[in-house]
């Protein structure tokens, strides 16, 4: 048992980090504004390798613990931005573990040209997924899903299959939520899109499990290291602003917001590396861990965030300050996938109404 | 407790204001909060029963009742601002404010202000303005550096012969860019200390009164938000509140500025539950016809006890109000009930809000999704009349008689 970095997790680490302080930061409010990201971004990322990480022929090297400990990194940055940077990982991931050559050649000739692939779980039943003459026509609304109106492709999981679709099939309807506003967002509407059988990227349960794992430990860390941002905010703005003779950051009540929220993400964090670790060592309840670490750091930064607005005060409230964009981007790591608590309880419930 | 038992007056205002929640606040309000825009069609519409002067015309204009003469007897100002408020915040808790936040600005004048000062205040209030909107006021007390702790004003206000001159600037102030006219407070008898802080009645386009610029805000976007600044503005003493004995007794300063803080704690907590309420219905609605993965969705307790849960903290917070405005009424101390109402409605409407959310899922990253509008519109109850904090150190201060740190 050892917490201590490699040399190649610390320098990616560091470097991550100089970039979210220097660059990200700069650039959120801004972004976040506009509701689109800043157009330096991707030459950035890309130069920082952000987006070609994946092997095509050894995806099985994937490192989820050095994903997780950039990805809270990244939430730290800006949590909207930060959903674009990781956007690849998912279909680049699973279409190189499970998918056939024409999926792979399709995504990753994309990929190593600049395109970007958004992934999409249709976690509210609104898809239909019904085979004809050996493909599948989709139909129904997808999303809203981040990334997919600048996405060429997009990994679509839906009725117990994972599968690969180029957005030119699709009709996007881009869109701008209140959180993550930078993330290019869109819904589509699908009318019987043919998705050609060599497309199918899996349709083993097995697999769409691992590949909700990914995203839910990807998830776990950002919204910690929002979490983390929120309350590295509110301890400075406490240490400057005075009311009734002293610093705000003198009060207990404060303080004990402020340390709560600092314990909770902490806790977030370890337990999304741990969850990651777990994914990395094909251990069996890496599954389970990335779920509970999705469950902790949604609650986490839901707090932090609504806790930082309130350590502001007035300020807290209004757009010149970082902290109530940090309180809307918060919902989307709860809202993504669903509610991940009631997933948990209704299988659960199904185990034990089966014993 | 519950103010709706056996008083078909107060009954009739929610059922009044209820259905003008849902009618005419619902359908606007996604896109007032999207365009930041006051509602100022429907501020008229609604002029002629909900007066932006409500505190000053008593309670005929909404009730078609006159107030009671006997100053002894219970009123029911108080009951009626906490049940209306409940469903204003109902409807839509921006729009509740364009609707009502005047009221912020009348309170102080109708509470410390000579007949004079009222005559003035409702004169400056009438008709409609250049661009032709109706009127509306601003109640400007909190200051860049100044929120919590209003004792550390730095506006000043300096005699010079028949006027005052204010000088100093003002921060988060509701209506402060289009208001016809601000009761503003100031630092009047530096050597008085807390006593010597005083309101004025200012109206728009005084020489010196300089409206700043509107704050983008996180929720309760239909209400304008602006600074304010006072460079020099000459104000004639007459217009300076505080300076007669009221209906209330001698006006002291800073802690009569208090006192009006409290009087409208229990309706600031009430439009939180209105909140909540609308947040728990949407789910509710929802709940009662939907199913999850083929089994009905009131079948599981995930889902039901949570409702349940909020179902709990809603009525309580509602009690909560409910009480601090009886006693109010009665003529009773409510410090400590007014307290306990805001800051509980404050809790349950963000409680309610955010568990709406997590239940919603993906259907809550919609734009415009109104539950997501009113997690946002909810934090503010917990931050302007007194944050939370405040509301606690109010409450144990009357506890052991000291504050603490
Ligand atoms: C949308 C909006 C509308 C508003 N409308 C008006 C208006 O019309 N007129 C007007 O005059 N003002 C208005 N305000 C201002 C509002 O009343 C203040 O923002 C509020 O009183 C808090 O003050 P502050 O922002 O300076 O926060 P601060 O007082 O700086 O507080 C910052 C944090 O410190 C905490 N804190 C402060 N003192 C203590 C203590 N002793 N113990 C523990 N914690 C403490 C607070 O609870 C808060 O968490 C409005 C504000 C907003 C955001």
């Amino acid at each position: 048992m050892d917490f201590t970095l490699d040399a190649e997790q610390d320098l990616i680490v560091q470097t991550v980090r100089k970039f979210a302080d220097r660059d990200l930061r700069s650039w959120t409010a801004d972004a976040d504004r506009a509701g689109t990201p800043p157009e330096r971004l991707i030459a950035t990322a890309t130069d920082l390798g952000f987006f070609d990480e994946v092997s095509r022929d050894d995806p099985a090297s994937y490192a989820h613990l050095t994903r997780a400990l950039r990805g809270f990194e990244l939430g730290r940055g800006c949590a909207g931005l930060a959903a674009l940077l990781e956007t690849n990982v998912e279909p680049a991931l699973a279409v190189a573990t499970w998918g056939q050559a024409a999926a792979k050649d399709a995504l990753f000739t994309s990929l190593s040209t600049g395109g970007l692939a958004a992934f999409a779980h249709d976690s509210r039943g609104l898809l239909t997924v019904v085979p004809a003459a050996g493909d599948l026509h989709v139909s129904g609304k997808l999303g809203p899903v981040p990334a997919l109106a600048i996405a060429r492709h997009v990994l679509v999981a839906a009725g117990g299959v994972l599968m690969l679709v180029p957005t030119s099939k699709l009709t996007l309807t881009p869109i701008t939520p209140s959180g993550w506003r930078a993330a290019c967002w869109a819904t589509a509407q699908l009318d019987g899109v043919v998705v050609p059988a060599d497309h199918v990227v899996s349709s083993d349960p097995a697999a769409i499990a691992t590949l909700l794992a990914w995203a839910r430990v990807s998830l776990a860390a950002r919204a910690a290291g929002v979490a983390t941002a929120a309350m590295e905010y509110a301890q400075a703005y406490a240490a400057e602003r005075v009311q009734f003779g002293q610093p705000i950051g003198t009060f207990e009540s404060l303080i004990r917001l402020h340390d709560d929220a600092v314990t909770g993400a902490i806790a977030a964090r370890l337990c999304a590396l741990h969850a990651a670790w777990a994914l990395d060592a094909r251990r069996a309840e890496a599954l389970d861990l990335a779920s509970r670490a999705r469950v902790l750091a949604g609650d986490v930064v839901a707090r932090a965030t609504i806790d930082a607005v309130q350590i502001y005060g007035g300020y807290g409230f209004v757009n010149d300050y970082p902290v109530e964009k940090l309180m809307r981007d918060a919902r989307a790591f709860e809202a993504l996938h669903g509610d991940e608590r009631l997933g948990r309880v209704l299988t659960e419930r199904r185990l034990q109404e089966a014993v | 407790m519950d103010l709706f038992h056996d008083n078909p007056l107060l009954a009739g205002v929610r059922q009044m204001l209820g259905s003008f929640a849902l009618r005419s606040m619902r359908p606007i309000a996604a896109r007032h909060d999207r365009e930041e825009s006051m509602p100022w069609a429907l501020m008229k519409e609604a002029s002629p029963f909900l007066s932006q002067t409500a505190a000053l015309d008593g309670r005929k204009k909404l009730t078609g009742l006159e107030d009671d003469p006997d100053p002894k007897k219970p009123r029911t100002a108080a009951r009626i601002a906490v049940v209306g408020s409940e469903e204003l915040g109902y409807g839509c808790a921006g729009i509740a404010l364009a609707l009502a936040g005047s009221g912020l600005a009348a309170s102080p004048v109708a509470r410390m202000g000579t007949d004079e000062q009222r005559a003035e205040f409702k004169k400056l209030m009438s008709g409609l303005d250049d661009q032709g909107r109706v009127k509306v006021a601003a109640m400007a007390l909190s200051e860049p550096a100044t929120g919590s702790d209003i004792s550390g004003l730095k506006t000043i206000a300096i005699p010079d012969g028949d006027h005052y001159v204010i000088r100093g600037s003002k921060q988060w102030i509701t209506n402060g860019l289009s208001a016809a006219v601000y009761v503003v407070w100031a630092q009047a008898d530096p050597a008085a200390g807390r006593a010597g802080v005083r309101g004025f009645i200012v109206a728009r386009g005084t020489p010196g009164l300089v409206p700043g610029r509107k704050e983008t805000k996180l929720g309760i976007r239909a209400s304008e938000t602006a600074q304010v600044h006072f460079e020099d503005c000459r104000v004639h003493k007459d217009m300076m509140l505080g300076q007669a004995t009221s209906a209330e007794g001698a006006a002291t300063g800073l802690s009569d500025t208090k006192k009006m803080l409290d009087s409208t704690r229990p309706a600031v907590g009430s439009q939180a539950v209105g909140i909540a309420r609308a947040a728990y219905e949407f789910l509710l609605d929802r709940v009662r016809g939907g199913s999850l993965h083929g089994t009905p969705m009131a079948s599981h307790q995930h889902i039901m006890f949570e409702l349940a849960e909020m179902q709990m903290e809603i009525t309580a917070s509602r009690m909560l109000a409910h009480r601090a405005a009886w006693l109010a009424d009665h003529h009773q101390d409510n410090v400590a009930e007014a307290s306990m109402a805001k800051a509980h409605g404050a809790r349950t409407a963000q409680l309610v809000t955010t568990r709406a959310m997590v239940l919603l899922g993906e259907e809550a990253l919609e734009p415009d999704h109104p539950v997501e509008k009113w997690y946002r519109d909810a934090k503010i109850y917990d931050i302007f009349e007194g944050t939370g904090q405040i509301q606690r150190r109010i409450l144990a201060r009357l506890l052991t008689g000291q504050n603490p740190t």
